[in-house]
């Protein structure tokens, strides 16, 4: 009788302990998930950034240049985004902080795109985390020679909020 | 008295056995955190960002004193189209910086190239707590052998050592002399 009490209490304590660590998993499981689809906007959004005609660098009909923003067109992006932010960017972006920083010649940045969650009502910010990426680009100036275009250096930063 | 302890043997060996199972299941269970797959986005990164950093890195024009070559002109060079040919032509002279055509920073092109790259990745990549790997070597008709060009550049995190990698792949240029491929390794 003793020993079945024993085995039974064994048997309970270890599916007490199952509970428990089937709990903090799903704790856990469920931040990494919420990383996961986090991390899977950033890149979406990351992408769509790259590929944007407003700043690729484009030329007629030719294949726009692999990971290149044209800064003729960088210079004046933002005006163009700020006017049509609620209208068009927001679909695209939803709340992410998007900026071009140049490295080489200059060191300017350019911020695309900066749309914050709204603060809560009780004062404190709307968003917990933010996930940054990074791309490194080349910067297409044809400003400076009208033979040969110069090429600059930078990253792109895509920072999106959760 | 004998069926009754036959009975009783049989219940251990049934706690026993439920024991085992739950235990197994935990050990799946573990196995399977342990085991799990590195996130889409560090790859997707890790992948573009290797290859965006090399054909930016290359297409780079140059704008330092003394980089007008022989031209005399306002032409700048551009790391992969000028900068490496001339430093793969020149390679002989490097020691006491000698005769290069460019004479950025009044550096022989290897040498400049080498302070330059190393600027650029460490600006961005160095910044961002990245491990990275910059060679560029020199394939000639009579050898065999890849010759780098340079001493192979490392980020201040550390290079590429049994780590998990992606590779920028190789970016080769035709020069007089030979074939020039260069590379960046990018790891976490």
């Amino acid at each position: 009788m003793t020993e079945t009490i024993a085995v039974l209490f064994i048997f309970f304590i270890l599916i007490l302990f199952g509970i428990m660590f089937y709990y903090k998993y799903q704790g856990v499981a469920f931040k990494e998930k919420q990383e996961e689809l986090l991390g899977a906007r950033a890149m979406d959004t990351t992408l769509k950034v790259l590929f944007l005609p407003e700043i690729s660098c484009t030329k007629g009909e030719a294949e726009p240049e692999d990971n290149c923003f044209d800064m003729m067109k960088l210079r004046h992006a933002n005006e163009t985004f700020k006017k049509y932010i609620t209208k068009y960017y927001f679909n695209l972006f939803s709340y992410s902080r998007i900026y071009v920083q140049e490295v080489y010649p200059e060191q300017t940045q350019y911020i695309l795109y900066d749309k914050e969650i709204p603060f809560l009502e009780d004062g404190t910010k709307g968003w917990e985390k933010k996930e940054p990426t990074f791309f490194t680009v080349t910067l297409k100036d044809e400003s400076k020679s009208a033979i040969i275009p110069h090429y600059g250096f930078g990253y792109v930063v895509v920072e999106v909020y959760l | 008295m004998r069926l009754s302890k036959s009975r009783s043997a049989q219940m251990e060996m049934i706690g026993l056995v439920i024991i085992v199972i739950l235990i197994s299941l935990g050990m799946l269970f573990a196995a399977q955190f342990a085991l799990k797959e590195n996130p889409q986005k560090k790859i997707f990164t890790r992948k573009g960002l290797s290859y965006s950093t090399m054909s930016a890195l290359m297409k780079t024009t140059v704008y330092e004193p003394g980089c007008e070559g022989d031209f005399k002109s306002s032409l700048n060079p551009q790391i992969g189209k000028d900068l490496l040919e001339d430093c793969a032509r020149n390679k002989g002279f490097i020691q006491d910086n000698g005769f290069s055509l460019y004479r950025c920073r009044n550096q022989h092109t290897c040498i400049f190239l080498r302070e330059f790259i190393s600027e650029m990745l460490n600006e961005t990549l160095g910044g961002w707590n990245k491990n990275y790997e910059f060679t560029s070597e020199l394939i000639q008709a009579e050898s065999d052998v890849p010759q780098p060009l340079f001493e192979k550049i490392v980020g201040s995190h550390g290079g590429c050592y049994k780590k998990e990698r992606d590779s920028s792949g190789l970016f080769p240029i035709h020069t007089e002399s030979g074939l020039v491929q260069s590379q960046l390794l990018l790891c976490d």
